[in-house]
């Protein structure tokens, strides 16, 4: 497959949408881009980092969304054309500063910001959708239908963020973010760019360039003409259009991925000449005009989007300000019950949805059919929970956690937050997370968990959080529990990247995003510098983690740190090749059911590579998916999980 | 019988969770989930074993008094105060360095020192105190080591604990000093040997200790902690009746609590318990009330004779006679043990059918029993 950079215009490559936005960008002759690594946005900035010094650009993980927006704002002001890219999430993050740069304006350089939706949360804590803050902070916003218009789009913001003078947001959703399609390839500008902050406005040569929300009542007026500008703009794209018969029983009003969807229910069941449907690609401002057209096609109305009923809200607004005289059609969508405002749809649910709306039945498949080929496809897939890779460095830590709480004996609990380690929450982490939101959330709960002695609370609060989110938001978690004396320990669990979404770099790897050597940001110094006390561990060490866990939890006092440090076992493994232990179970030792150990590593540690053997009676190693941490050998009473060096 | 069927979660609900737990340690690190911590008998994990042997080991889960008893000598559970003896006499080490250590009359550590050097025994698992005097169960490997181990702090340790680590493949032949509750789990265990860990029929010796309660090495302790700078305590010592105090030797001086303050740190279980001279022991060996510098010993086995006799054959020990009003007084204390632990046991239970852990003839029952006791 080519790279994003590839100079080939007019070629069609295939790329997932992701790396169409980023070549998008690339066309657009951007000279910034800035990300917080999450899925489903990660591969944007990745695949620009990539090619970032071939192609002239700089390409950073910043420590945070709201950084990587700022920092794109940086450059626009400077006149360079920035892109920052996040997950929903990071939306929350930056909205802060997002509702003060609308009112600023950017610079002369166009200012785009991708935001990556996950719907059913696959690889979330939640699905939010991120749509609305276009509606609620006056955002342009466009979604793209399909890889091509990813790509497009992307390219196509710059220049209306230039024309407006305000960032410009694309949202994009798993399935237009990690599945593959064709994209027909434009040109690369390759140009020289040149930054330079204008000391002097435009106008008149003489008041200083200021870049600020204030006087915030006029910004705000301005604003709302950009907004009208952009409307204007969105009447006329190409992004938006129909398709279907002239007069129709239904019309489907999409965006997204549902576009996709919609045309594969419409096909399924034939009804190409009976129902139409109008795609639209700039979602907000709406292009009230173009929409009002088509909305005469039918008197039905399904509006087929993921998550929230975003479009369909903004389309019954909009009929409530047409002329009394105009049709007034019967919505179908989300309110209705037709589709689901939670979660990802798919062709099904949308056939589904037309069928009952059209009172017409359809069966996709014969059930019988479909019961077999599930069966078949079961029996080829092996039953895997959700769980941490043999080797890692979690599980250890969390046995020792789980351990060391149970040993306290005051019901101390785990907050946490997102990463890995989330998975904690189930049987890979012993059932150990009680609470888990937001980036950081874990550090910041635990400041209210540990001040709350004086309303009779003695149990001991263990925060755990990741070595990139520590950087992300834990760090003024941390701060607040020291200067306001919270009782609790917060437990960085340092694997040496951020692990969950592809090892990308962060201030304590001592690397950029662009594979340049840098400052190692020190956890250990900076939560020192701060007055905690800090302590550092191997997990795989259970004896020596679990005693300072103890010792730590004890102690009480004001927030401390215990750094849980051991790289991330999928790393090691790429760079040292052959495992530190070859582990086996002496077979002898092992005595299976009569050992009155209950099984212990199969049924409560549970490393992927430890299997019982059924026949034998006895635990067993997986030599295939072991990666010889040799941890396990530590869980067995019996002594009977061998390890040895290789 | 229905009993044997129990595992950990009777054991929390009938033991623990009741106040019955002795802290022997018959349960703790005989499997991954149970283990001793500072005063706890803590569940790692669940198990989900219907039968356990940390039920089965308790000394506060069903024991039949007169079957233990057959088991140990051959006779049904003796109506006798002190328990099956082969001689009452009183005893002190001729090892000046040990005396001078030694809480009484040192002769557990001297016993113990020659069972190790004369091969009765090649280690042995006592109780050794922390610097900072948090009792710890440890396995003493010669008589330097044994030497470390002198004294009591009158808390509980888990010393079956230690015994339950031993690697079934060790044949290391083993002495003990314990508690009565503790030499009650052993003795559970070499009824019912452990079928994959402890090889018990290592346990060559059990030197038993005279009890009346133990304290909670969790209350107590912190009830110290917080009076004094326990690193300097030097020596605790419950002076005979009638001083009614517990002292406490530090290194700037002697420090004196009531010892009904003290008592409330006592472990609830000691007030269900009937047995103050350790009855299923080898040897067992106390304080000698009146006898400043002495120890009480029983000898009660063969082995424990034996070590008596080359004890006193190679001048480790001195023997003499127990005066008959001592041994009046050691026997009206044990048989009030007895009387207060049943009596404590029926108003638990509303019933003598019912006597919580323990099954005790209808004989001694009523001869334990004054009927005024449960009448009121």
């Amino acid at each position: 497959m080519a790279s994003i950079d590839i100079d080939a215009p007019g070629t069609s490559q295939l790329f997932i949408g992701n790396e169409a936005i980023a070549r998008g960008a690339l066309e657009a002759g951007i000279g910034f881009a800035a990300a917080y690594p999450g899925t489903p946005s990660s591969e944007i900035l990745g695949s620009l980092a990539a090619v970032a010094k071939k192609s002239g650009i700089y390409a950073e993980w910043s420590v945070n969304e709201k950084v990587a927006v700022e920092a794109a704002a940086g450059a626009s002001f400077a006149g360079i054309r920035a892109l920052a890219a996040m997950k929903q999430n990071g939306i929350n993050v930056v909205s802060d500063f997002l509702a003060n740069v609308v009112m600023s304006g950017t610079g002369k350089a166009g200012l785009v910001l991708i935001s990556c939706d996950d719907p059913s949360a696959i690889s979330s804590s939640n699905e939010q959708d991120t749509r609305p803050i276009a509606k609620w902070l006056d955002i342009p916003l466009v979604e793209p239908g399909d890889f091509q218009e990813a790509k497009d789009m992307t390219k196509w913001l710059f220049d209306l963020s230039e024309e407006l003078g305000t960032l410009c947001m694309l949202r994009s959703v798993t399935r237009i973010a990690h599945a593959r399609g064709n994209v027909k390839l434009g040109g690369l500008p390759r140009k020289e760019h040149k930054a330079y902050f204008e000391q002097l406005h435009d106008l008149k040569r003489v008041t200083p360039t200021t870049f600020m929300p204030v006087p915030s009542s006029i910004r705000h007026s301005f604003l709302h003409m950009k907004m009208d500008r952009a409307r204007e703009k969105f009447e006329l794209s190409p992004f938006n259009r129909y398709v279907g018969p002239d007069k129709a029983g239904l019309l489907i009003v999409t965006c997204g991925s549902c576009w996709l969807y919609s045309q594969d229910a419409v096909k399924a069941l034939k009804l190409d000449d009976k129902v139409g449907i109008l795609k639209l690609g700039t979602l907000w401002p709406l292009p009230e005009k173009f929409v009002a057209e088509y909305l005469n096609k039918s008197q039905n109305i399904l509006v087929v989007e993921e998550i929230d009923p975003f479009l369909e809200r903004s389309i019954m607004e909009m009929i409530a300000n047409l002329p009394p005289s105009s049709p007034h059609p019967t919505f179908y969508g989300k309110r209705s019950g037709h589709l689901n405002a939670y979660g990802e749809l798919n062709p099904d649910m949308v056939i589904k949805a037309i069928a009952n709306i059209l009172h017409i039945s359809y069966q996709s498949r014969d059930i019988e059919y479909g019961r077999k080929a599930e069966a078949a496809t079961k029996s080829y897939v092996p039953g895997r929970t959700l769980t941490f890779c043999p080797g890692c460095p979690h599980r250890a830590t969390f046995w020792a956690i789980k351990n060391a709480l149970k040993l306290d004996g005051r019901n101390g609990l785990v907050t946490g937050d997102i990463g890995c380690y989330s998975m904690a929450l189930g049987p890979a982490g012993f059932f150990q997370l009680r609470t888990m939101h937001c980036m950081g959330a874990g550090s910041g709960v635990a400041n209210g968990l540990g001040k709350l002695g004086q309303f009779g609370f003695n149990q001991p609060v263990l925060a755990v959080i990741g070595d990139s989110t520590f950087y992300h938001a834990g760090i003024p978690a941390l701060i607040n529990g020291i200067y306001n004396q919270s009782n609790f320990v917060l437990i960085i669990l340092d694997n040496g990247g951020t692990a969950m979404t592809g090892f990308q770099p962060h201030p304590g790897t001592g690397m950029t995003a662009m594979g340049e050597p840098t400052k190692v940001v020190s956890m250990e110094a900076l939560c020192r510098s701060l007055g905690a006390r800090v302590e550092l561990c191997d997990p795989f060490d259970f004896k020596s983690t679990t005693a300072t866990l103890l010792e730590m939890m004890a102690e009480g006092g004001g927030a401390k740190v215990v750094i849980m440090r051991r790289e991330c076992e999928l790393v090691r493994s790429r760079k040292e090749k052959k495992p530190p232990y070859k582990v086996y179970v002496d077979p002898d030792k092992c005595i299976g059911e009569a050992c009155g150990c209950d099984r212990l590593c199969t049924r409560v540690f549970q490393c992927p590579g430890l299997i019982w053997d059924k026949k034998a009676g006895k635990a067993k190693i997986d030599d295939v998916i072991c990666t010889g941490c040799g941890v396990c050998a530590d869980v067995c009473p019996q002594g009977a999980i061998i390890k040895e060096k290789t | 019988m229905a009993e044997r069927t129990k595992g950990y979660k009777e054991l929390f609900t009938e033991v623990i969770e009741t106040g019955l737990c002795a802290l022997c340690g018959a349960c703790a690190d005989g499997c991954p989930y149970l283990v001793y911590y500072k005063g706890r008998i803590v569940l790692l994990d669940n198990c989900t074993l219907s039968k356990g042997q940390c039920y089965e080991y308790c000394p506060r889960t069903y024991i039949d008094m007169d079957a233990i008893s057959q088991q140990v000598f051959g006779v049904p559970y003796s109506e006798d105060e002190i328990g099956v003896t082969k001689e009452v006499f009183v005893a002190r080490s001729t090892d000046a360095h040990i005396k001078e250590k030694a809480q009484y009359g040192g002769v557990v550590t001297t016993l113990l020192s020659l069972a190790l050097t004369e091969g009765f025994i090649d280690s042995a698992i006592l109780t050794k105190t922390s610097v900072d005097k948090v009792p710890t169960p440890f396995l003493a490997q010669n008589a330097e080591e044994v030497l470390q181990c002198t004294g009591s702090n009158y808390m509980a340790c888990p010393v079956v604990a230690r015994l339950n680590q031993v690697p079934r493949n060790d044949s290391n032949k083993l002495g003990v000093a314990a508690m009565p509750c503790q030499v009650l789990a052993i003795t559970k265990m070499k009824k019912v040997p452990p079928e994959n860990r402890v090889n018990i029929s290592n346990v060559k010796l059990i030197v038993g200790l005279f009890c009346t309660w133990a304290l909670s090495p969790d209350g107590f302790y912190q009830f110290l902690a917080k009076n004094l700078d326990l690193s300097q305590v030097e020596k605790f010592d419950v002076p005979p009746p009638p001083t009614n105090r517990f002292d406490v030797y530090t290194t700037s001086g002697k420090l004196s609590f009531s010892l009904e303050e003290i008592r409330q740190y006592a472990l609830p279980t000691c007030a269900y318990c009937l047995d103050m001279t350790s009855e299923f022991a080898d040897i067992s060996v106390g304080s000698a009330e009146g006898v400043a510098g002495w120890n009480i010993v029983i000898t009660r086995t063969d082995i424990g004779a034996e070590l008596v006799k080359v004890a006193k054959a190679k001048k480790k020990i001195e023997t003499d006679r127990l005066p008959s009003e001592n041994l009046a007084h050691l026997k009206e204390a044990a048989l009030l043990k007895k009387k207060r632990a049943l009596n404590e046991i029926i108003k638990r239970t509303g019933s003598t059918d019912n006597l919580l852990y323990v099954r005790l003839s209808p004989r001694v029952i009523e001869r334990l029993l004054e009927y005024k006791w449960i009448k009121r």
